[in-house]
């Protein structure tokens, strides 16, 4: 400013009262004083990163919260066509992963994830997202993994035909989760969501079997997504012996309304879901069940929570203990001869190695045997030339073999063997079909689809069909707890996931874990800090001391004013949510 | 409507009457009911004001500051440490002169830890640029915390209502609450030029020379002056309003009095009793009630007690090194009259003990019987 604005004042009562400028000061740009710069940037919260099915958790728990629960159920179909499923089975890694559990529990997301697959009116449609395209794609099995693939792929304009060699549709979903985890009218319920998109589901036809390897060369793509079927072997004497069953026999059978007769006294050998869901189910039908494990509970890889509910139930568990032969009577298996066991070092899975201690045998009397120590994949059908490693196909990210045009995901291929893995795994394989079927490569796109640094694959992402207000699906900034302003939050109880009385859950297979009420859904979606995704909280707004900060009308988020914007960052130590970041001023 | 209140309430439904619109608060006994009933007015929608919680007593004069400077009228109140802990921003409100109105209920300094009565956390922000009242009764509280407003926005000066604790901020007394709508009539809503206003900004309290800065605090004097006249004028238009009056100084009986004892606050009650009795007995006394500390009422103080023998000054007070504050001020005021009276300080009542009517008589009684007063302040009723 020049001398000539400076004001004189001739005497003391032309002086005013305060020391104030005579006119605005809008012309003094303090926003020059800045060195650094807040910029709103929503990121990825962690229980996005942490679901194995790629969801959008954030964004549908916001929408609970607003009471837009058809909308909520919508966003989980983007990216997986089984949300009322998971809401039911998954063991929930975003819950893990999610910051709240730091703070007090976390979210209650995977009983907020059913609540939305239940609580949805019926009357939606899925949306095809392109026209047809004309591509012809087969999908090998109709468990979580091929399902997944058949749906978005034909929600990407493809021709999908899925070949399945049992009666009906859903894999392991239908045959080796039992009716009290996972009521096979839900299950229904979203294949045929499924079936309405075009998909054609062939089933009894088995690929190597009914169908040649030879036969599926008329398709412009192939996804195996068979699953892991063959037994384990026990390696023990008289393992075939009459009345010793695979754990996915017995769970077939019971799905196939023919359950096996299993005598008054069944005995498990196995620590994992199979083994638990077998036992379970032995005590539904009457019989009695224990459970023979060769270390301690701690290493059983079942979930927790299905092991308490077991307990519970009446399972009886005999840990650090390894079957040593089948004891026979007539060609019939009467018991099993075990040996105990202690924990020695631990082995390459991180789990302490049992160790046999000598001269420890004792017998358990058993009038069936069912053997559960995992899986093995069935691939006779195969061209020689699709690589194995362990018996599972090899797989880059996106499910690419490396044979052009053939895709593997799931059970099959993958070593981590569950439903959520399974199905995201299926939607990964979907855009990388896709990308192939449109001459692309999936690899040159691989760092927008990943969910933060380690997540599964976006298709609202790949799509690019996210909106303004919800988490960034391409970012890589991961929010952490301690970028979460604790003092804007209260703690708050979670949600109780109601369940079966044991008393009902007797010679019956009534599910067991209940769904929560549209109260406690809202009470436990208030709970989420919404990582990274402004909220429209106002604290910003109103923290803001150069008040740079306004709303934009017709718009959601805020303005900064950076012509008076001192960058001070308070705005974003403010923001309960850490969705802004200061920056250097270019 | 008469109500039995206890002096806190009293400041509380005066703040509610006022219409203040923001308040901002920390918990300090013996003050906490004050705030603690107005967050409740705030709470169920009685009072139509912004209760802020502060994290300290410098942001809760920060935050009244921010807001008496938007043209809003502001309140707080606190206590001893508390008030220490505001002392810059007690200049800041001055100087930037806020008509905001806090409440100071006297407390003893720390250490050692005392929430009692004691006058030197007040009176040690003399300086800060505050008009200052010190009030005897809970009707007193209430009416001056509603003058308090009217003068601090005629004279853009903040004002600090000062009470004693428990002897007047815990005790029940009937107080007589004003009608709202008298209030609005007599109180109504302030309005002023400078304000903070975001849709003209424009610099507030900004650097000022020495070629200006000087003139900027003689008019800050201007003010305390003017200050002086009006108190008196507001105490008779609040008279005309409300039926009860009050002056910068009231003085009891001092026509034909060769002897004045000097009180403030709620210790003026037991003089009161006192000279009463002795007037009975045909002793010449008089009291003299200090009411407004700043600006100090000089030329009253002067007026009355010209002629007299002796002024005989209880301070619930001390400044260390010196003497009763109250009794320097009186002894200040009078140095260059020809006709001033010798001046005797006592110390008595500090952190919060009592003084009797029997403790008050016995200090005018040995001020009387004493030829010439002591350089040095006399404490009463230490432990031999």
């Amino acid at each position: 400013m020049s001398n000539e604005h400076i004001v004189k004042y001739k005497n003391l009562s032309e002086m005013p009262e305060v020391v104030i400028s005579s006119s605005t000061m809008l012309w003094n740009h303090t926003g020059s004083w800045r060195y650094i710069r807040p910029r709103y940037v929503n990121k990825v919260p962690p229980c996005n990163q942490g679901c194995p099915a790629g969801n959008d958790i954030e964004n549908f728990v916001g929408l609970i919260q607003q009471g837009k629960t058809e909308e909520a159920f919508m966003v989980l179909k983007e990216e997986n066509p089984f949300p009322r499923t998971c809401g039911r089975v998954c063991y929930h890694p975003c819950e893990t992963a999610c910051n709240r559990a730091r703070f007090d529990r976390s979210v209650a997301i995977n009983a907020l994830e059913r609540f939305a697959g239940d609580h949805a009116p019926k009357n939606y449609t899925i949306k095809k997202q392109r026209p047809d395209s004309g591509k012809r794609v087969a999908i090998i099995g109709s468990g979580p993994c091929g399902l997944a693939a058949a749906y978005h792929l034909s929600r990407l304009g493809h021709s999908v035909t899925v070949y399945e060699k049992l009666d009906r549709p859903g894999g392991l979903l239908r045959y080796g989760i039992p009716e009290y985890r996972l009521p096979k009218d839900v299950l229904d319920s979203e294949i045929n969501d499924i079936i309405k998109l075009g998909v054609d589901i062939q089933c009894r036809k088995e690929v190597g079997k009914d169908i040649g390897w030879q036969g599926l060369k008329e398709f412009d793509a192939v996804l195996i997504a068979t699953g892991v079927h063959k037994n384990k072997k026990l390696g023990i004497e008289n393992e075939t012996a009459l009345g010793v069953v695979a754990g996915l026999e017995l769970l077939k059978s019971i799905a196939q309304k023919m359950p096996l007769d299993l005598g008054p006294k069944t005995v498990v050998i196995g620590g994992g879901n199979t083994a638990i869901d077998a036992a379970r189910c032995a005590l539904r039908l009457g019989s009695e069940a224990t459970i023979l494990y060769h270390r301690s509970r701690a290493e059983m890889p079942a979930f927790v929570d299905e092991l308490d509910e077991a307990e519970k139930e009446g399972v009886v568990f005999n840990i650090l203990s390894q079957p040593v032969r089948v004891i026979t009577e007539n060609g019939r298996a009467t018991g099993i001869e075990m040996r105990k066991t202690r924990l020695g070092d631990p082995d390459e899975s991180g789990r302490r190695r049992p160790e046999p201690v000598p001269d420890s045998e004792f017998v358990v009397p058993a009038s069936t045997i069912v053997t559960a120590i995992g899986e093995s994949p069935d691939l006779a059908f195969l061209p020689p030339d699709v690589l194995l490693k362990w018996g599972k196909i090899i797989i880059e990210k996106f499910g690419l073999t490396k044979h052009p045009g053939v895709f593997a995901g799931g059970d099959v291929a993958l070593a981590e063997q569950n439903v959520a893995v399974a199905i995201g795994s299926g939607k990964a394989a979907s855009m990388a079909i896709d990308a192939y079927l449109n001459g692309a490569d999936i690899n040159s796109a691989a760092e927008r689809l990943v969910i933060g640094n380690h997540g599964q694959a976006s298709m609202s992402a790949y799509l690019k069909t996210g909106n303004a207000h919800s988490n960034n699906r391409s970012s890589k900034m991961v929010v952490p707890f301690e970028d979460i302003n604790l003092n804007h939050f209260e703690k708050f109880e979670r949600s109780k996931i109601p369940k079966l009385k044991l008393a009902d859950r007797k010679q019956n297979f009534n599910e067991v874990h209940r769904g929560i009420t549209k109260s406690a859904a809202l009470l436990d979606a208030n709970r989420c800090f919404h990582c990274g995704v402004c909220t429209m909280c106002d604290n910003c707004f109103v923290f803001c001391p150069d008040i740079s900060i306004t709303h934009s009308p017709n718009k959601w988020g805020y303005d900064i004013n950076y012509d008076f914007c001192k960058g001070c960052g308070i705005c974003v130590k403010e923001c309960p949510r850490s969705a802004m970041i200061m920056e250097d001023e270019k | 409507m008469k109500k039995v209140l206890m002096g806190n309430h009293a400041a509380s439904q005066a703040v509610k009457l006022a219409r203040v619109k923001m308040i901002a608060a920390y918990p300090i006994t013996p003050q906490t009911q004050i705030v603690e009933e107005l967050s409740e007015m705030c709470g169920s929608g009685a009072l139509d004001a912004k209760f802020l919680k502060v994290e300290s007593e410098h942001s809760a004069m920060a935050s009244c500051i921010a807001a008496s400077a938007t043209g809003v009228r502001a309140f707080t109140a606190t206590s001893a440490n508390g008030l220490a802990l505001m002392h810059e921003l007690l200049h800041w409100a001055a100087g930037a002169r806020l008509p905001l109105v806090m409440v100071n209920v006297n407390r003893a300094m720390a250490p050692g830890w005392n929430i009692w009565c004691d006058q030197s956390d007040s009176l040690s922000q003399r300086d800060t640029g505050w008009l200052q009242f010190y009030v005897e009764d809970n009707q007193e509280v209430l009416d001056t915390v509603l003058m308090a407003y009217a003068i601090a926005e005629k004279v853009l000066l903040p004002v600090m209502v000062c009470y004693d604790a428990f002897f007047l901020s815990h005790t029940y007394e009937p107080v007589d609450i004003p009608a709202q709508q008298e209030v609005d009539k007599w109180l109504p809503e302030h309005k002023r030029d400078f304000i903070l206003d975001t849709n003209n900004p424009k610099s507030l309290n900004a650097l000022v020379m020495p070629d200006l800065y000087m003139e900027m605090r003689y008019k800050l004097e201007q003010a305390h002056q003017a200050a002086i006249p009006l108190v008196n004028e507001t105490g008779a238009s609040f008279y005309k309003a409300f039926g009860r009056r009050y002056h910068a100084v009231e003085a009891i009986h001092c026509e034909d009095a060769e002897v004045v004892l000097v009180t403030s606050s709620s210790t003026t009650s037991p003089a009161r009793l006192v000279i009463e009795e002795m007037r009975n007995r045909g002793i010449k006394i008089g009291l003299v009630k200090i009411r407004m500390f700043r600006p100090f009422p000089v030329e009253d103080v002067c007026r009355i007690l010209c002629g007299k023998k002796k002024a005989v000054v209880i301070d619930r007070n001390f400044s260390f090194g010196k003497g009763g504050i109250f009794a320097d001020e009186i002894r200040g005021a009078l140095c260059n009259e020809t006709h001033r009276p010798l001046v005797y300080g006592y110390i008595a009542g500090l952190g919060g003990r009592d003084i009797t009517p029997e403790l008050v008589r016995e200090i005018v009684e040995e001020a009387c019987q004493t030829k010439h007063p002591p350089s040095l302040a006399l404490w009463k009723g230490l432990i031999k």
